[in-house]
């Protein structure tokens, strides 16, 4: 069994052996080992390596929580905004200067409660930006409270007897919205989320990433790792992410396949 | 030259073109050298229904206020007129048609409600539009003809108005309005010729320089334009959305973009990222939008993040008083929001100054690196004043960031602690600046720490900084004589305009009164202000609000109790009601 | 009767006393006076005080407007009824404004008598009934200096009194015929005559006028069958007559004036007639008769706002105060004003 410390110890080498210590910030990440969290942050570090994105123009917009911390631990600029405001901010950064690139982060609080009345207008708007909703289906940074997207009957110290209401699905409401481009990935795959992010930032629109995730502390039941491992599998090869009604079924049918689930090509704007 | 100094009102339904003819009346008088100031009331409902009152103030002395009393009313609509004849002075002149198309009984009649000293012109504007017109759709033009002449007003000056106004409507129209304008005109001269009442002179500042009619809302968005705004975002609210439909208006042919957010809260979170990326945005609010904002204006404060928020204020609390008058956000705006939240908090007090703070507050929340709110109110924003075409000089637009010096590359230190307080700010896509901005308290680079020092530290150097706006900020502007004065009268916003007619209509009495403007209401120049006080008896603070919340704010300055006078009846404060107060204290005073 | 509305049609000595009386004897009546005049109630045998410059404007003026206000009594001044419905109850207004009562007082007054064969000299020659009237004698006397009266009655005598105090030169043609309402037997005549010489006046025979043309903005010729003459102002004075033109399709009985019986009352239940436009029958007599003057307004009025509340006061007039004249019935009274 590994103490927290030498998980520690074992990341900051292997993130050190990675070559991407440039883009990290002196400053270590504060979630805890095993976090899903580190995963996410490996594939948005090497997305702006790969695309050799100048450190300085990049933007990182992030919210409240465990997922808006990511900006500290990364060396671009960064604007850590209120809770659930991070796509309206975004999209002032974005519209005041198009040269930066510009990632919003948020976890599913953040995304779906309080700012969700905030996603359907960026998504109208298809504003360059590139968000990364980080879902874990928990509040982890207030230690444990049920969030929009955790299943019916999870308990918790606000939900003794269970949750009664029912969880928002974060693809289907993206292709509900208008999303022009929305990809479903996993944690535990960071060069999946790399490689989207690649895709997601040369779109020429809104791309957002529904980002499965644990939460190792205030989750052991639902979505722990080793229930994601099972659940997680690709989508289909011969998915079409331009079929937006074949986008739809996939996502009704299957909550749990993930990759780019849709990509307009026809962006006029 | 006598005193010309008459209150004009139409009152009539929507429908009836009561706007339009206040609008001719106001441009008119403009452009016969006179000063005006004027103030309508619209029906709250969209369609069709409901009472439109325009009133007019034409002085030739610079108007400041608007009086109680109305001198002069043009009914388009009878059973409407009635709701103002308490308002009417004595021998007040009503202009009225005398052969509507049915007939009134007496409790909805007009006339009936008015005190025998008016002095009733009844003229059948209906049958005199008709004739002349083969319409009754100009008889707010007969009526308008009517009332230049009885007014001795020079048909001309309407005339040339009517032209310009209706010229783009087509010949049709245009014909129509001058004939029936005329066929008004000459029909009173003809049956009415031994009552001429020569109010309106030519005045002697006709060739002065050229005047517009404006409204603070117009001066706010020009203002905005004018110092390069190239972004706005804004949500639909009384009485601030005539400034996003007039930028909506204009600021796209100038390469800007006006974006409807779906909130207040998306609104102020777009420009503090617009800010933050370096570049000039605003948004327009009221009372209920501004709360929604001030989690966010407080972020904009601890991150140091410049933004600039016009908060146009309304009747309340809540939803309140769409469209009344009310100056009851000054502690919402200074206060508002969790934690000390120092920002710079400005009220104009008339269409000139609504220009130019504006354009004051983008180089102030840049400088300054904070929101800059700027309190106007529902009075302020629709009234119209005549003036000379405000404009600002490049010192007054240009860019008041603080960049950092290249030497500080690889060292930057965002939140720096400095003397003023202002940390050089650097902006994304400059290299060897990277930093994150953050709502939680932080370090001098501006990483996360909840350390007592540090926190005691930041809290003080934000409060340093704002406290040092205050050389750039406006200092309180005094009328008076100087000296020892029985009353001194403190005020803000529309409401100062009041305070300053009172004012000087007591110091005409021989009383030993002075006003005293507050323009910046955060910070407030307590030193000026306590000089101030110290040379009066008694301070007084008119305010349109309940407990008095600018008395609130400064009210300790004063050695005793300042005496408070509130009102909060959605209306603009009369001058005759400061006047009745100041001359009360005097009494008291001298007792 | 109390809480309905009394209207007073007028708004002279009969209708503001009638008013008055209304008001002492009843506290929560409403009273309205529709004045066709806009100026407010004033004494109109004091005109020609006001034109000599004896009296001012506001010394014309019988109560301040607060003192109505106080009262509660409703004043609409320049304000013309144009028709009363008696079915309806409701009178109707120049200006197309419907007023109900409950109660009607009509004093109305007179309006100047101008003689068939002088209708068409209208607008060359000035009478006096208003302060309107009495304005521009003040406008038109500071520009002339001789004033030619024809007609004569009571107004005209005490006008002339006025004109020769602003040293004017008055000429006065008195026509047997038309110093109304006396009858002008020779012994009245030569009494007049000698009166009006002895205060410098120069009167000239009477005779019928045939023309008059305005010679300059100054003068005007007045050509008679006997003379002609050059004269500032034309000034005429043949008394007056009821006013009472509006009511004619109203159902009322009306001769010259508003037939009322001696209770003053009309054959319209809570509708009276008082002061200069009533007629009065006198159950003596057997006859209707015209009240001519101020003190008879006032007392007139008096009697119908008493009478409107219920009382059955008849008007107090001795058969010897009547005079005959024309087929008119005249309650002279007055005739020791002057």
């Amino acid at each position: 069994m590994k103490t927290k410390g030498k998980v520690l110890r074992e990341g900051v080498h292997r993130i050190k052996e990675s070559g991407v210590f440039d883009i990290r910030s002196e400053a270590l990440p504060t979630w805890c080992p095993g976090c899903g969290y580190f995963g996410i942050h490996q594939g948005l570090n090497n997305c702006i390596q790969k695309l050799g994105l100048a450190h300085h123009k990049v933007v990182i917009v992030s919210g409240i929580g465990c997922a808006g911390r990511s900006l500290f631990f990364t060396r671009t600029y960064g604007l850590h905004t209120v809770h659930g405001r991070t796509l309206p901010v975004a999209t002032g950064v974005k519209t005041a200067n198009p040269e930066l690139t510009v990632f919003a982060v948020g976890g599913d609080g953040d995304g779906l409660a309080i700012g969700g009345g905030h996603l359907p207008h960026v998504a109208r708007r298809n504003v360059n930006v590139n968000y990364l909703l980080f879902d874990n289906s928990i509040y982890g940074l207030t230690k444990g409270q049920p969030s929009p997207s955790s299943p019916v009957g999870m308990k918790s110290k606000a939900s003794p007897s269970g949750t009664i209401d029912k969880p928002l699905n974060a693809t289907l409401l993206a292709l509900t919205y208008g999303a022009s481009f929305v990809a479903r990935l996993f944690a535990g795959d960071p060069d999946s989320i790399c490689r989207a992010l690649i895709e997601g930032v040369q779109h020429p629109g809104f791309s957002i990433f529904h980002i499965y995730t644990s939460c190792v502390t205030f989750d052991k039941e639902f979505k722990t790792w080793a229930n994601l491992k099972k659940w997680v599998h690709p989508l289909p090869q011969d998915h079409d992410p331009s079929n937006l009604r074949q986008a739809f079924d996939r996502v009704l049918d299957d909550e749990f396949s993930v990759g780019i689930i849709y990509k307009r090509t026809d962006i006029d704007k | 030259m006598p005193v010309v100094d008459v209150t004009v009102e139409v009152c009539g339904m929507a429908g009836d073109g009561t706007i339009a003819a206040g609008g001719l009346i106001n441009e008119a008088m403009s452009d016969g050298g006179f000063s005006v100031l004027a103030f309508d009331s619209y029906p709250a409902e969209i369609r069709g229904f409901g009472r439109c009152v325009t009133r007019s103030r034409i002085g030739n002395e610079e108007i400041v206020a608007l009086e109680d009393k109305t001198h002069v009313l043009i009914s388009l609509n009878d059973e409407q007129a009635r709701s103002r004849v308490p308002f009417l002075s004595e021998n007040s002149m009503i202009f009225f048609d005398s052969n509507p198309a049915v007939y009134v009984r007496e409790d909805k009649s007009l006339v009936s409600e008015l005190d025998p000293e008016a002095i009733l012109f009844g003229m059948p504007f209906n049958d005199i539009a008709t004739a002349s017109a083969g319409t009754t759709r100009g008889r707010n033009l007969t009526a308008l003809g009517c009332f230049a002449a009885i007014c001795g007003a020079p048909p001309d000056l309407f005339r040339a108005v009517i032209i310009r106004k209706f010229k783009s409507k087509g010949e049709k129209v245009l014909q129509t309005n001058l004939r029936s304008f005329d066929a008004g005109f000459d029909y009173a001269l003809e049956n009415f010729s031994n009552r001429i009442k020569s109010i309106f002179l030519i005045s002697d500042k006709v060739g002065g320089p050229k005047k517009v009619l404006l409204s603070g809302n117009q001066a706010i968005g020009k203002a905005a334009i004018d110092a390069g705004l190239k972004l706005y975002f804004g949500y639909p609210i009384t009485p601030a959305t005539p400034i996003m439909e007039y930028l909506a208006t204009h600021l796209p042919a100038l390469g800007g973009r006006v974006i409807q957010m779906e909130d207040e809260i998306a609104s102020i979170g777009a420009v503090l990222g617009s800010y933050y990326a370096g570049t000039r945005a605003m948004t327009a609010t009221s009372g209920p939008g501004f709360a929604l904002m001030t989690e966010l204006i407080t972020h904009g404060v601890m991150a140091e993040i410049p933004a600039v928020i016009i908060n146009a204020q309304r009747g309340g609390p809540s939803t309140g008083l769409p469209t009344k008058t009310e100056q009851s956000d000054l502690h919402a705006a200074v206060f508002g929001g969790p934690g000390d939240s120092p920002r710079i908090v400005v009220a104009p007090s008339n269409v000139a100054e609504c220009y130019h703070y504006t354009v004051k507050s983008f180089q102030l929340a840049e400088k300054y690196q904070t929101p800059v709110i700027l309190l106007a109110d529902f009075y302020l924003d629709n009234r119209v004043e005549n003036l000379p075409m405000p404009e600002a000089s490049e010192s007054e637009k240009s860019g008041s960031n603080v960049l950092p010096e290249n030497s500080l590359k690889g060292s930057y230190r965002r939140y720096e602690i400095t003397e003023s307080g202002i940390s050089p700010r650097a902006l994304p896509g400059m290299e060897g600046f990277i930093f994150s901005a953050t709502g939680l308290e932080h370090t001098q680079t501006g990483v996360p720490d909840y350390s007592p020092e540090n926190h005691m530290l930041m809290t003080e150097k934000r409060h340093r900084k704002i406290t040092g706006a205050l050389g750039d900020l406006p200092s309180p502007e005094e009328f008076s004589s100087g000296g020892k004065l029985d009353v001194g009268v403190i005020g803000w916003g529309s409401t100062f305009g009041s305070i300053l007619e009172a004012v000087t209509t007591a110091r005409n009495r021989g009383l030993l009164v002075g006003g005293l403007k507050i323009t910046s209401i955060f910070p407030f120049h307590e030193s000026v202000i306590r000089a101030f006080m110290n040379r009066c008896s008694e301070i007084l603070i008119p305010e349109l609000n309940y407990v008095g919340q600018l008395a609130n704010l400064i009210g300790y300055i004063h050695s005793k109790d300042v005496v408070r006078l509130n009102r909060v009846t959605g209306t603009p404060f009369p001058p005759s009601a400061i006047l009745e107060k100041i001359e009360y204290l005097v009494q008291v005073g001298n007792e | 009767m109390a809480q309905e509305h009394c209207v007073i049609i007028g708004n002279g000595p009969a209708a503001n006393q009638a008013a008055l009386t209304l008001r002492e004897n009843s506290s929560d009546t409403r009273i309205t006076i529709v004045g066709q005049e806009p100026f407010p109630h004033y004494r109109p045998h004091l005109l020609p005080e006001y034109i000599a410059g004896r009296l001012s404007q506001d010394d014309l003026c019988v109560n301040p407007p607060a003192f109505y206000k106080e009262c509660g009594i409703k004043v609409r001044l320049g304000q013309r009824v144009v028709h009363v419905d008696f079915n309806k109850r409701e009178l109707v207004l120049d200006h197309k404004e419907v007023i109900s009562f409950g109660g009607l007082i009509i004093a109305c007054g007179g309006k100047q008598r101008i003689p068939e064969h002088l209708q068409v000299f209208d607008d060359l020659m000035l009478t006096l009934k208003t302060p309107a009237d009495a304005a521009q004698w003040i406008e038109q006397l500071s520009q002339v200096d001789s004033v030619l009266i024809v007609g004569g009655d009571l107004t005209s005598l005490s006008l002339t009194k006025a004109l020769l105090s602003l040293e004017k030169r008055v000429i006065f043609m008195l026509n047997e015929d038309s110093f109304w309402p006396v009858p002008l037997c020779n012994e009245l005549s030569e009494k007049i005559k000698h009166m009006l010489t002895e205060r410098g006046v120069e009167v000239i025979k009477a005779g019928r006028i045939k023309r008059v043309t305005r010679v300059s903005d100054r003068s005007l010729e007045v050509e008679t069958d006997n003379k002609t003459l050059r004269v500032g102002i034309l000034g005429a004075f043949f008394g007056m007559t009821p006013n009472v033109k509006f009511l004619a399709r109203s159902g009322l009985d009306i001769e010259r004036g508003v037939l009322v019986d001696e209770y003053l009352q009309t054959r319209f239940d809570l509708v009276y007639a008082a002061g200069d436009c009533a007629q009065v029958y006198h159950p003596t007599i057997k006859d209707y008769w015209v009240s001519i003057g101020y003190q008879n307004a006032i007392n007139l009025g008096k009697v119908a706002g008493l009478n409107l509340l219920g009382g059955m006061l008849s008007v107090d007039a001795s058969p010897e105060s009547i005079f005959f004249i024309d087929g008119i019935i005249v309650n002279t009274s007055w005739w020791t004003e002057f």
